[in-house]
Formats: C-alpha cells, structure tokens, sequence
C-alpha cells in the first residue's frame, strides 16, 4: 500500500501523515518509527498492525518496546536485548474489555463499591386474592 | 536499645506498683460481680443495728433521711465485716434514695471497703513523717510475716494490708492502724509482737509503743520548763 | 422515686434554682444591684450570678459544667474571674452578685487562673481530638484555644495518665469516658431533668469517674440530650459516630414529627446524606431536648424506601413503573370512579400542604370524603371547634400552672419534650398533679384517681381531695391525650372535661383544656377541615381509596369494595403499601418543605434537608401531578401559591412560629354531650418504656430504635435496674 490512500489511512488513524525511520517490528507485528526531526515526545511512535484497525490499544505494546517508546531506554530493544528473568510471563494484550476474551467470557465490567445511600422497599410476592 | 525505651523500662515498675498498692486500697471504681460480693450476697441489719438506725435516723428531721447515709453505711459495715453491694441496697432502702446515692458515697470515702477484707485490717501510714521514721520496714515486717503485699488479705482471712496516706498520728510516727485502733511509735519488733498477739486472740496494747502516754517529747520537757509570768509581764516601766 | 426521696430532690433542686427564678422575676424584684463589669456599670437583679450578669453586657465567660437548664455544680472552676477586695478568684457561674462588686473579666489574673485550670483540665485529657467526635464543637478545644496556654507542663513519662474504662449505657451514647472532664453535666441532667438517678459519680481525686456504678441501660427517652450537654466528646451519638467533622455538614433547620409537640430541630446532612438530628432552642416548645425517637430514628428514612413508583400488574403482582403510567392509571380510575364512592385517608406525619391539595383535588370531584388516619371524637364539637383539639394554654403555661390533671395520657412517651417541663415545673414549684389513667413512672409524684372516666365524674362532683386542689388552684390545666378520647364514650370524656374545665376556668385566657395530640399531622388535618377517623370509610364501599401515608392499619380489604382501587402515596413500604394497587413514593419530613401544626396550633415550617430518594417527590407536587393529569388541575403550581391557597383557608397555618388562640370553647361546651354514663378505660397505650421507641412508620423502620426497645426491654430484667423503674406501678 502507498500513495495516498496510505497517506489518508496514516492521517485517519494518526492524526497526522509522517514518515520516520523504521527502527524495528516486534512479534505481534506492531511497527516502530523514529523521526528525530520532532521534538522528544513526538520522535517516536508505533504503528499498529492493519488487523487491529480501530481496536489499538496501548496494552499491545510489549515491555521492551515501550521502555523504547517511552525514552526509558535510549536503544530499541533490536539493538541492545533487554535483560529478562526466567519467571517473566510473555506479554498478552490486556483483554478484559473485550467480550469473550476472559474469564467466564463476559466483557468486564466495573462495579461500584459505594455503598447504597437508600435501601429500596419490595413489594411482597403475590398473594392469593379472592 | 534507645535510651527512651530505656528509661521508660525503669519508670515502668514503678508506676504500676504505686497504682496496683492504691488500688489494692480502694478498688475499682465500678462494680463487677464477684464471688463473695454479688446479689446474693446475704446482707441484712441485725435487731440491735435495726435499733441503732432508729437511733441515728432520729437525729435527722423528717425528709432529710438522706443525711444519714454515711452512718448507716458504717453500720452496714461494722456488722459485715466490708460492704457488699447487696448492703448498700439495703441502706438505700431504708433511706429511701436511689441505689446510686448509696454507691457514690461508698465509693466516695476509702474507709469503706467494697471488697472483702480480713478481720483484722492493718492500714500502714506510709506518708512522708511515718516514712522517714521507717514505715517501710514497718511493711516489711507484716509483708514477711504474713507472706503478703499490700493489697492482700492471708489465706485465713485474718489480715488484710493496705498501705494508706497520713492518718494524722505523725507525732507518733511510724503508726499503723488495725480496725479501729492505732498502733504507734512501731519498731519492727513491736509489729511482730502485735501480729503474734492478734493471731493467739489476744488484743495488743493500743497506742504508743515507746512508753510515751501520747505525744509528749521523749526526754522531758523541753520548753515551758519555767515557772509562768504573772500579769503585768514586760509592759513598759511608765504603764506600770 | 420514692416519695419522700422526690421531697428531697424537689426541695434541694428548688434551692438551686431559687437565684435564677428570682432573676426571672424581675419586675417583682424592687431593689437592683449595682455591679461593675470590667469597669462597665450595671443593675441587675439580686440573686443572679456573676456569670449571668456578665451575659447582660455581653461578657461571654468561659464554662464548662455550668448549663442553663440545669443547677449550678461549680466544679469545673473554668468561669473563674477576678473580683475586687477577694484576695482568690471567684468562680463566677456559683457566686451571686453584690452591691458595689467589682468584677475584672480579663485582668493577667484572671487569664492565669484560666490557663491553670486549663492545663489541669487538658493534664487528665487524652490528646485524641483528631479520632473524636467531638472535634470541631468540643467546648474544651475552642476554649483550650482561646484561653489555654500554648504549653503545660505534664510528665506523662513519671506521672502516666490518667485513663477511664468506657461504659455501656445502650445502643444510643458511645462513652468514651477518657475524655470526661467531670462538668457532671450528664449527672445533673440525669436526675434533674431525665430522672434517671442510677446515673453519678463514683469514686474520688483522679480516680472520680461519672457512671452508673453497675453496669446498665440508661432508661430514659430522653437519654440522646446527654451528647449534647457533654462539652467533651465523653459522651457522643453512636449513631453518628466516626460520620462527619462539623464544618463539613450543611445544618438546616427543620421541625420534628415523630410527635405532636413539634420540636425545633436542625438536620445535620452532607452530600446528600441526613447524618444526624439534634435539638434547636425554643423555648415556647422543647427548650433545648428532644426525644430519643426524634433523634435517632433518622437510620430508618434509609431503608424500606418507596423509591419508584409502583403498579399492580395483570397478575396482581406489583411492578416498577414510570411516573406516567402511574399517574395515568389513578387519574383514569378517579375519572370513572363516582364522586360519593371516592376516600382519601392521611396519615398522622403528613405535612398541610399535602393535605390542603389533597383535599381540594377531592373537592374538585365534589368529594368531601377526605379524613385522617387518627380518630378523634366527631361529636361533642370534637373535630369541628379548635379548642376541642388543641393545646389551648400552650405548652410554656405549664411552668405557671399550680395544679396539673393528666386524662389518659401518657406525656412521658407521648411528647418526651412536654413531660420534661412538667417535671421541671414539678420540681421548681408546687404543682400538684393527678392523673386518670395509667399508673407508670411519669417522673413526678401524682396524686393517682383512677383508670376510667368514673374518675373525671367524681372530679366534676367535686369529690375528693384532688377535686379540691383543682379548684383551688389558680392556673389549673388539664391535659388529656387524644387516644383518650378515641372509640366509644371518647366524646362523653371530652364533653365531661369541657364541662370540668369552664367550672375551673377563672379567666378569659386560659382555656384550662389541653388536648395533648398524638399525630404531628393531626392538628393541621382538623384546621382545614379533614373528618377525624375512617369511621364514614366504611358506611359506603369505597371503590376509590387515596392513602397518603396511612400506615396504621386502619383500614383493611375488608372495608372496601371488592372492586376498590387503593393508591398509597407515602415513604416507607409498610401496610399501606401494601394494600394498594398503585404506589406513589412521596417524600419524608427530612426531604421536603412542609407545614406541621402542633399540638398547641402552632403552625411551624419544616425545610428540606436532603432530596427525596430515586425516584420519590415532593407529596404535594404528586397530588397536583395527578390533579393535571386528571383533568381538574389544582391553581398552584408553587408552594407559595399554595401557601397563599393555606392562608385563604386558615390564616394561621402560614403565620409561622407564632401561637394562636382559639375561640369557642363557650361554643364547645354548648355542643357538649355527656350522653352515655358508661365507664370508658382511660390507661393509655404506651406504659413503659419500651412502648416508646417504635410508634410510627418511621421509628418502626428503625434498626437503632429496635435495638434500643431491646435493651429496654433487657433492662427490665437487670436486677440492678433501680427498683422505682421496674415498680413504678406500685408507688403510689
């Protein structure tokens, strides 16, 4: 793809039509740029992968990338592998939002732990009435 | 170890000892059912006391009954021995005020005993003139001989020890008073005689040990020795 | 109490107070005082104290055990001032005023002895203001700030401190008894005002404690006033406890229901939220108490709410409903439901606003079928002369009464703040009371003539000695409790007790009858015209029943047609609930703007505290929803116009916070009916009191006032419980 059609996508989903220099890709396919012509924050992004489409989420970004991403480290982890422990789980997109995805297969729903100012009053069942 | 909890170590002892004495004196402030003192405790005014109420209460006008809720309470506990509360109910009732009257006023005074004491109740002055004359080994003495602390009755039920503040014989220092009599001018060697006595059933001489008649100084008189002046004494030579 | 220990009491209690009545007389008094005030001269009278006299020129002293309403102790010895010639301070709140006294209010002597008494006081108080509940209104830290040092000199490390095992005296007061200062303020109360003398102080010096000695229930309805007479946080609501800090509640002031003599009180709220209630000064009617049901009763306004409307279904089962089904569905079948066939009932908390557009809703479909819950004689002029139904000498007229008789009531549960100037009148003068009724602990001695209306017959013959009295006094009052006059013969009583009153009657002005209400609604109901009783109820069978919180359980299916159709607009799901086909959720005296006539008629303003809950309204805004919907809208669209509509039928239901007499009674008395000779049982229903807690839909709702009915109860088994509690009944 290219062109301008790319270049409306890019806009859709970014905001903004830039091309930096591409630093590297992880395993989930999400594609990292670098264009130092922006200022620090802006320098560097991701570029999701097309199959995501809308459904981008920041929890797709794995650690070592994100340290990346977010200037906590001054190498991508392409060039200087992160030091990782042996009890470290894979990296997994935080799911809960999505239906069918977690436990019990329900979205997830947060509920309010305040507590009910007034207890309403039920009405008996039904009584026989003549 | 810091020097604060240090210090608060040493100072520990201390306070707890000097509240456990003072409360083994007068008690709790609230009433708790006990073994000897609850409900059933039997309390009831003999005939003659019954009689001496009458006496007392005649000194009072008529709706002033309350007026003699100290000496019935001293009734109360002269013929029992201490004051259970079943006693301060019943002196209540004859007065004729609520119960509470009764039991501020009991708690109120020290020298009524809300728990059980021996039937001898040894009261040890341990305020500054008795203590400088050596109350303490006054204490001493009655703790080792009868195995108690202040606070404490024997298992006999005989002696109760309490140490007290001052009971106003300091002329007579070291003193002690058991029930209603003072012992004074205490060497250790007098107490164990006055417990030995107590305990054959015999009744130990009262008042002062020393051979003092009261508190007279111990070698003769020192002052007033001459003869008093007549009238007229020093008044100047032109008033003469 | 005993006989001869109230002797006591009264004589000993009379001494104390005999400085402030002489400062109360004042145009008896002939000679002032002249009393200097930090150089200010000034007359007063003789007999007042220092502190007293400082008020008059607007010197505030500070004060811990001194209370207004109580005797004066003078332990706290925080009122200390500096007079002249008197080498000590003086303790101002105990020391009258003499000629010529020069008093210095804040010379460096007197802030020296303030700051001492101070730093003794703050010696044996925990520093524990940040977890107490007291913080923010705590007499002892506003006045540690204005007159306490900024240092004291306490060792805690050598001396400890001091500290107190906390007492249970019920479900109501948390005790924390650390914090006591020993002002004896609760004591004083306890036996002055509560007479509960279980309640002093044990013990002496440092280990002086206030308590009950034994473990027990503080049996009095009054027993909440102690939180607020308690300058520390000692004694504290336990309702409320750990809740709110006081600047962080909105206040706003509001009138009680939960009996018919309409005490003042202030809602306390946050966020929405009704924390608290607690009582507000007025002197015509609660002084400064309340009783404990309109205290704490506030916990049920949270549960067993009627948050959405309701409509029986098909089924007959009833269903969550919008407002405009269900105003719909009760238009509809008041439209099709003929005139004469058509009731409402009100119930005995509803405000007279509700009740004057109710009953103009109803007259718009020519229906005069509009009465209360409550019964009150229909004859005798009853209901239809005001001076058959109010409290025509004002409550404050019991203090200048000299005999007092009490018909089939009890005061005591029935309006706690009344019985409580009976009492003080009991023990300041020499009233002379009798009752004819029950024989329960009222807190005064009473002269016992009877439990039926035999009694009122040899009264009115001018048998015995109380009869006597009666005549001889010189302000008698009689007070007789509605539910005296309720079922049959009620109206024999009240004419015979009209008749009993003009023969005692010696002025125009004082009307000598007093009807003690039971209901905050019921006198307003009977001022706009509401028939008293559901007696006409059941001539006709009503087809269409308009329950506004009537949850008595007057009135049953039975009553009704078969066919009927029952709409309950109220707060609470209780039996009138249930009864009905549609339910409309109304709103609770702490959620809306309402007028409540007393007892006495006086007609008093109640404000919203809080929003009404879900999807619950304003009551009288419900009966105007339905009057548009209907088809006969009420001309009022705001409660000023309804206001203004009030005016136009009774002039004084607007005429906020003042009394209004009434007229007629030489009316009333023509009207009266001895009729039947038959005995009537005049023992009224509440006794004892556990019969307190739990009288209307509110404080039956209530978790803490079912608690504390329970401890009462327990109480009367602890066999510590002063004996003149538990066998009231056989004084006498």
């Amino acid at each position: 793809m290219g062109g301008v059609k790319a270049a409306l996508r890019k806009r859709y989903l970014m905001d903004v039509t830039r091309v930096g220099r591409h630093v590297g890709t992880d395993k989930f396919g999400n594609r990292y740029y670098e264009d130092n012509s922006y200022f620090i924050p802006r320098n560097r992004w991701v570029e999701f992968p097309d199959k995501v489409w809308l459904d981008y989420d920041a929890s797709q970004v794995p650690p070592d990338w994100h340290g990346w991403l977010h200037h906590i480290t001054d190498d991508p982890p392409t060039v200087k592998e992160p030091l990782t422990q042996k009890w470290v789980l894979e990296h997994r997109e935080n799911v809960s939002i999505v239906p069918g995805q977690n436990e019990g297969g329900q979205k997830y729903i947060p509920y309010s732990t305040t507590r009910t100012k007034t207890l309403g009053w039920q009405p008996a069942e039904k009584k026989e009435q003549n | 170890m810091s020097l604060a909890s240090s210090v608060m170590r040493m100072q520990m002892p201390r306070v707890t000892n000097l509240v456990a004495k003072r409360g083994g004196a007068t008690g709790l402030m609230v009433h708790r059912d006990t073994k000897e003192n609850n409900l059933n405790t039997k309390f009831k005014f003999s005939e003659d006391n019954e009689k001496r109420i009458k006496a007392i209460l005649a000194n009072y006008p008529e709706g002033h009954k309350v007026a003699a809720l100290i000496p019935l309470l001293d009734l109360a506990q002269r013929q029992h021995g201490w004051l259970p509360i079943t006693a301060m109910h019943e002196v209540a009732r004859i007065l004729e005020v609520p119960r509470m009257r009764a039991y501020e006023v009991a708690t109120f005074y020290t020298m009524f005993n809300r728990q059980p004491v021996g039937k001898y109740f040894l009261q040890v002055c341990a305020t500054t003139p008795c203590m400088l004359r050596g109350a303490e080994t006054i204490t001493e003495t009655i703790e080792k001989k009868l195995g108690i602390h202040a606070g404490e009755s024997t298992a006999d039920g005989l002696f109760t020890l309490a140490e007290v503040e001052c009971l106003g014989a300091c002329v007579n220092a070291p003193m002690v008073q058991i029930n209603d009599d003072y012992y004074e001018d205490l060497t250790p060697k007098d107490m164990e005689k006055i417990i030995d006595e107590l305990k054959a059933g015999k009744q130990p001489m009262k008042g002062p040990y020393s051979g003092r008649l009261a508190a007279e100084p111990f070698g003769g008189l020192t002052s007033l020795k001459e003869k008093p002046t007549g009238p007229g004494y020093g008044l100047q030579a032109a008033l003469k | 109490m005993h006989r001869v220990g109230g002797q006591v009491a009264r004589a000993a209690a009379r001494a104390t107070q005999q400085q402030r009545t002489m400062a109360a007389a004042a145009p008896a008094a002939p000679k002032k005082v002249e009393v200097f005030i930090d150089g200010k001269k000034l007359l007063c009278d003789p007999g007042m104290t220092i502190l007293q006299a400082c008020l008059l020129v607007g010197v505030e002293i500070p004060r811990f055990c001194y209370h207004d309403r109580l005797s004066i102790a003078g332990n706290c010895r925080m009122c200390l001032v500096e007079v002249e010639k008197s080498i000590k301070p003086v303790a101002s709140c105990a020391m009258p005023v003499m000629n010529g006294m020069k008093v210095k209010t804040d010379s460096d002597f007197v802030k020296k002895a303030r700051e001492g008494v101070m730093e003794f006081l703050l010696t044996n108080h925990p520093l524990d203001c940040p977890i107490c509940d007291q913080g923010g209104e705590c007499d002892l830290q506003d006045q540690a700030m204005t007159h306490g040092s900024d240092r004291g000199r306490l060792q805690s490390r050598y001396d400890g401190k001091r500290a107190v095992e906390d007492k249970n005296i019920g479900p109501l007061v948390k005790t924390v008894m650390t914090r006591c200062i020993q002002c004896t303020r609760c004591v004083r109360f306890a036996n002055e005002v509560a007479d509960f003398p279980d309640f002093g102080t044990t013990g002496r010096g440092s280990d002086m404690q206030i308590g009950t000695y034994v473990e027990k229930f503080f049996a009095s309805e009054l027993s909440g006033n102690i939180i607020d007479i308690c300058p520390v946080g000692a004694l504290t609501n336990k309702q409320y406890a750990f809740t709110a800090r006081p600047w962080e509640t909105r206040k706003t002031e509001s009138v009680d229901v939960m009996d018919a003599a309409g005490s003042n009180i202030v809602l306390t709220h946050r966020t929405g939220e009704l924390l608290r209630v607690i009582p507000k000064i007025n002197d015509d009617i609660n002084e400064e108490w309340i009783g404990d049901q309109s205290r704490f009763a506030i916990d049920a306004l949270k549960v067993q709410r009627l948050l959405t409307p309701f409509v029986r279904g098909a089924d007959g089962q009833l269903k969550p409903a919008s407002w405009e089904e269900a105003l719909f569905t009760v238009a509809a079948k008041m439209r099709e439901t003929p005139a004469e066939l058509k009731a409402a009932v009100v119930g005995g908390l509803t405000d007279v606003e509700t009740m004057v557009a109710l009953k103009d809703l109803f007259n718009r479909f020519n229906s005069e079928n509009v009465m209360t819950e409550e019964e009150y004689p229909e004859t005798s002029g009853g209901a239809d002369l005001r001076s058959n139904y109010t409290f025509n000498d004002t409550i404050s007229a019991v203090e200048s009464s000299d005999a007092l008789l009490l018909v089939g009531t009890n005061p005591r549960f029935e309006a706690p703040t009344i019985n409580a100037r009976i009492r003080k009148t009991f023990l300041y003068s020499d009233i002379q009371i009798g009752v004819i009724g029950a024989q329960t602990n009222l807190t005064y001695e009473y002269d016992y003539l009877g439990s039926t209306s035999k009694a009122i017959d040899d009264l009115l013959a001018g048998k015995g000695d109380f009869a006597k009295t009666l005549s001889n006094a010189k302000n008698p009052m009689i007070i007789v409790g509605a539910e005296a006059l309720q079922g049959e013969g009620g109206a024999a009583v009240l004419a015979k007790l009209q008749q009993l009153s003009t023969k005692l009657s010696k002025d125009k002005n004082s009307k000598v009858l007093n009807v003690l209400q039971r209901w905050a609604g019921m006198t307003g109901a009977l001022d706009i015209g509401y028939k008293a009783g559901t007696a006409s109820l059941r001539k006709k069978p009503i087809k269409f029943l308009y329950l506004v919180g009537a949850d008595e359980g007057k009135i049953s299916r039975s009553n009704l047609d078969p066919q009927a159709f029952v709409v309950y607009q109220g707060h609470h799901g209780e039996k009138g609930a249930e009864l009905a086909d549609v339910i409309l959720p109304g709103a609770a005296y702490t959620e809306k703007e309402g007028t409540y006539v007393n007892t006495e008629g006086r007609s008093q303003r109640g404000y919203p505290a809080v929003s009404p809950p879900g999807e619950a309204r304003t009551d009288w805004k419900i009966v105007r929803a339905v009057s548009e919907v209907a088809g006969k809208t009420l001309p009022y669209n705001e409660i000023k116009e309804l206001r203004a509509r009030m005016s136009e039928i009774a002039p004084h239901l607007v005429r906020y916070r003042d009394f209004e007499p009434s007229s007629f009674s030489k009316q009333a008395l023509e009207l009266a009916q001895t009729g039947s000779s038959s005995e009537k049982e005049l023992v009224p229903k509440q006794r004892d009191l556990p019969d307190y807690y739990q009288t209307n839909v509110i404080s039956r709702n209530s978790q803490l006032m079912a608690a504390t009915k329970r401890a009462a109860l327990d109480a009367r088994e602890n066999p510590y419980m002063e004996p003149a509690v538990t066998q009231a009944a056989a004084r006498a």
